[in-house]
């Protein structure tokens, strides 16, 4: 059940947009599709819609086989049983609340009572009872987006969709908007696709996040093993601020550009050379000759260059062991000050260099 | 679940598939048919000798040789200065009015806007008849000039290219002003703000900031008047034929109607017009194109209008005296000499009468024009419309295969003249073996040809602004294509549907180039039948009949009027 994806791919001429993604999502899952603008996301979440005819691959939705272009099969966005919500909304103007959300049931031939319960409940459920008979353009941003959101979850559909759906509304609002949809989706118990460039939606509603790049997934994972545990450069970035460190093998273990012996966490053996991946919040920052030695604990001595004053806490750059690494720290130091950075080798994850 | 089960209760996908395919197949043919046979027929006969439907001709390339003969080259030259002229004064006159009524603290800009608007619909033989009247060696300015004020010099003569010029740029300057009307109320106002903070006066950031920004609008607008200039058949016929001022419109007329007949090189003058006018139509929608990307943004601002300060009476002066010439003192005249038993320059030594008005209502021959014309344009307006919609959906929505040759065909008669259309349409019926020649149905056809761009991008020019989103949202809450096309697309374009018909049914309302091959006794139109009245030298049963029909099409807008404002407090 659920949906199923398997080596899907969508080309624009001879341009791949999505070149051999595969991947299952079960019932109840919530699973993000994450990646920079132009990799594909869009494009992969439309093909399960229906609204973009894939070229190659399968996909299943419940069970049941929806678009296999090898066998001639493709059927069509208005019987997939899904609920979508767009980046723009798509709230229909011409129509009131009421109407919007009545839509799918109403061209389906559910009875008048029937819809009209439906569509009380739907309205319920997004807090939008005191407006159903409002016009769209009486509304906030943040109100259409609950249309939306209601028109998408009416008549219970099989999965939900999102495209970006919080990109077009304030700071604030996207917060509170991103504990709704979680909720609501959690209640349905349906699976439900999510695609975004914002690591924090994607980690804070997810239970997977799919990481794309030029039309590839590069790594899936629960958002702590994606954010602890990145699998490459490009993922280690993508996902949160890191600080990478330059990294050769040395005997048995490995040592940075300046020959400082390294710790590493456990992981999959390299090549001859690495980068070693750190956050900025795992990063102890010590005054010049503080010296606390611990074992499994890297001690580098550099010099702050940078330093950004942000409230809680003060970010700091570091020159140490041949890298530039950002790290976090109430202490108030001056820029061109000596510290010594404490990195416990748990912390130190490699990845491969190119 | 029971919601499972009721969202799975789909039907018809198929249907609607087949439904919008059997659509496409339709509308694709009547466009083919429309817009290629009269174009084709007039390729064909352009390599005969003989006129349409003659069986003795045979096939030739002198009508092109001729082409190149004194007289014709002598009506292109004519026809391209005329057109350059006339467009050159109404981009000036019509920028400066749109200037002086939206930019600056001019009293009465709604006024204005609404007397320019009627002067628009002004039909263009009615204001060349008017002007005949006055300026006519013997018309009311040489009487004023010579008996009321006793000057013996000097006289004007309408019957003369600068007399085309005239009555041209008078019709032709509400076109200008209603095109660039837009840009200047919706051009974004931080340029000329930043102009001014950076210390330039108004006048200064009018010439350097704002009509440069205009500059793609005012060169679209440029091309589109010259091609109305020379495509134009009224003016040119009524005032140069007997003014010997010929232009390719009015000679190609000539060869068809006056012996000696040539159907042949009227049919490669056509062409060679329609090559000239297709250009130029090109031209045009490259420069929109290009100039889409740049200036306007759509956020209107209000800029702090310039002080006219004391040159507020030119600006009064310009704007009325404009309104004044095209519209005002026509109609004057034209009441004047529809009272008049004979006419006389002299109101005092006129013999006036009702028998103008009285004939026309007694008339069946006119009745029968009227009911011909609300038919046409009835009728027609509502099929220009309709296929107008299915082109726009087809080409910017549905995209199936083949849409992109739909959507060059439904443009090409953009660069078609209507004389040149009506030529093309005689040799195409004169072969097919249908009953359409001298019936309302091919005056029809022939309109509905020439305006169907006119109803594709009034229609298209809304559907594009329709988020794909909001037809991908009704597919994915379980509506068919079809079914999405008549809840969603149908509902958002309906006010352009509405403004194409009220476009299409003004227009076929005064067409007369396009009918005047093409008309028999009984299906004269109104257009035709004042042309008719007013070849015969009838003066007094032209104007009362002109009158009459003005009357009618500014009551028809002031009806629209109301209803659009009416509709809009929904
Ligand atoms: N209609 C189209 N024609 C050609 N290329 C397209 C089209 N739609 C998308 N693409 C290309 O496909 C790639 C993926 O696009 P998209 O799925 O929209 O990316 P995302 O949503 O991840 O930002 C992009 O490189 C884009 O340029
Ligand atoms: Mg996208």
């Amino acid at each position: 059940m659920g949906i199923s994806v398997t080596d899907l791919s969508k080309h624009y001429g001879p341009v791949a947009a999505i070149g051999g993604v595969s991947f299952e999502i079960a019932d109840g899952e919530f699973v993000s599709l994450l990646g920079p603008s132009g990799c594909g996301k869009t494009t992969t979440l439309r093909c399960i819609a229906g609204l973009e005819h894939a070229t190659g691959g399968r996909i299943s939705i419940g069970g049941r086989l929806v678009s296999a272009p090898a066998e001639g099969l493709l059927v069509p966005a208005h019987e997939r049983q899904i609920g979508m919500v767009f980046q723009s909304y798509a709230v229909w103007p011409h129509m009131s609340v009421r109407q919007n959300v009545a839509f799918p049931l109403s061209v389906r031939g559910v009875s008048a009572a029937d819809c009209a319960s439906q569509v009380a409940e739907a309205l319920r459920v997004v807090g939008l009872e005191h407006l159903a008979d409002r016009h769209p353009s009486q509304l906030s941003g943040g109100q259409q987006q609950r249309v939306a959101l209601a028109r998408a979850i009416i008549g219970s559909p099989a999965v939900l969709l999102f495209d970006e759906p919080l990109s077009n509304l304030d700071a604030k609002l996207r917060e509170g908007m991103r504990g709704e949809i979680h909720r609501l989706q959690r209640r349905l118990g349906i699976a439900a696709v999510y695609v975004t460039h914002d690591r924090e939606e994607a980690l804070s509603m997810s239970d997977r996040v799919i990481v794309m790049e030029q039309g590839r997934i590069v790594q899936v994972g629960t958002p702590r093993d994606l954010y602890r545990r990145p699998r490459s450069r490009f993922v280690a970035d993508f996902v949160g601020k890191v600080g990478l460190i330059a990294l050769h093998r040395q005997g048995d273990g490995w040592a940075s550009t300046d020959g400082t012996a390294i710790l590493v966490a456990p992981g999959e053996p390299c090549g001859p050379t690495a980068l070693g991946a750190v956050r900025p919040e795992n990063i102890r920052l010590l005054r010049g000759g503080e010296v606390a030695a611990a074992p499994e604990v890297n001690l580098l001595s550099g010099i702050v260059t940078e330093a950004q004053y942000l409230g809680p806490f003060t970010e700091y750059v570091v020159d140490a062991a041949g890298a530039s690494l950002r790290a976090f720290a109430q202490m108030d130091l001056p820029v061109g000050a000596p510290v010594t950075l404490g990195i416990a080798a748990e912390h130190l994850v490699l990845v491969p260099d190119a | 679940m029971t919601g499972i089960a009721k969202r799975a209760g789909t039907r018809g996908g198929a249907a609607s598939e087949r439904i919008l395919h059997g659509l496409y197949l339709l509308t694709f043919a009547a466009v083919l048919a429309l817009v290629m046979l009269p174009i084709s027929a007039l390729i064909y006969g352009s390599f005969r000798t003989s006129a349409p439907g003659e069986p003795v001709g045979e096939w030739t390339l002198r009508n092109y040789e001729n082409l190149a003969s004194q007289g014709v080259l002598n009506s292109m030259w004519t026809t391209l200065w005329i057109g350059l002229v006339s467009a050159a004064f109404c981009i000036i006159l019509g920028t400066a009015l749109a200037l002086v009524v939206h930019r600056t603290d001019f009293r009465w800009p709604r006024l204005m806007t609404t007397l320019i608007g009627l002067a628009f619909y002004f039909p263009s033989f009615i204001v060349a008849m008017a002007w005949i009247i006055m300026g006519s060696p013997g018309g009311v300015v040489n009487a004023v000039l010579g008996d009321l004020l006793g000057l013996e010099w000097p006289r004007v003569d309408i019957y003369s290219a600068f007399g085309i010029v005239f009555v041209s740029v008078l019709h032709q300057v509400p076109f200008v002003y209603l095109t660039v009307r837009g840009p200047i109320i919706h051009m974004d106002a931080s340029y000329e703000e930043a102009a001014r903070a950076a210390g330039a006066t108004p006048m200064t950031v009018m010439r350097r900031v704002t009509l440069p920004l205009l500059g793609y609008s005012l060169a679209s607008s440029f091309i589109l008047v010259f091609v109305l200039s020379i495509e134009q058949f009224a003016v040119p016929a009524l005032i140069g034929i007997p003014g010997r001022v010929t232009m390719l419109a009015t000679q190609l007329y000539l060869l068809v109607r006056f012996s000696p007949v040539d159907y042949g090189l009227a049919a490669a003058i056509g062409l060679a017009l329609s090559a000239i006018t297709g250009a130029a139509i090109w031209a045009q929608r490259r420069i929109t194109r290009a100039g889409r990307l740049t200036t306007v943004t759509g956020k209107a601002g209000r800029v702090a209008p310039i002080p006219l300060g004391r040159w507020r009476w030119a600006a009064n002066l310009f704007c009325f005296g404009f309104i004044s010439l095209a519209l005002l003192l026509p109609m004057v005249i034209l009441i004047y000499t529809s009272l008049l038993r004979w006419f006389t320059a002299n109101p005092f030594a006129g013999m006036y009468t009702w028998r103008n008005y009285v004939f026309m209502w007694e008339s069946d021959s006119t009745w029968q024009s009227l009911w011909n014309t609300l038919i046409v344009s009835g009728v027609g307006a509502v099929m220009g419309v309709t296929l107008g919609l299915m082109c726009s959906y087809f080409t910017l929505r549905l995209r199936p295969k083949g849409h992109g040759w739909l959507d060059l065909l439904v443009v090409l008669p953009f660069g078609v003249p209507g004389i040149v259309l009506g030529l093309g349409l005689l040799w195409a019926y004169a072969f097919l073996p249908l009953p359409l020649y001298g019936t309302i149905a091919v005056i029809i056809v022939a309109f509905v040809t020439r305006f169907l761009p006119y109803a594709t991008e009034t229609v298209g020019g809304q559907m594009v602004q329709i988020d794909r989103s909001l037809e991908e949202a009704a597919w994915v809450g379980g509506a068919n294509r079809l079914r999405a096309a008549q809840r969603i697309i149908l509902p958002l374009i309906a006010p352009s549907v509405q403004g194409a018909y009220f476009l299409l049914f003004m227009a076929f309302f005064r067409e007369i180039s396009a009918a005047i091959l093409l008309y028999s006794a009984n299906t004269k139109v109104i257009s035709i039948s004042i042309w008719a009245f007013f070849e015969q030298a009838n003066w007094g049963q032209a104007s009362a009949l002109s009158v009459a029909t003005t009357f009618v099409i500014f009551a028809i807008l002031l009806v629209i009027g109301w209803l659009v404002s009416a509709g809009r407090r929904f």
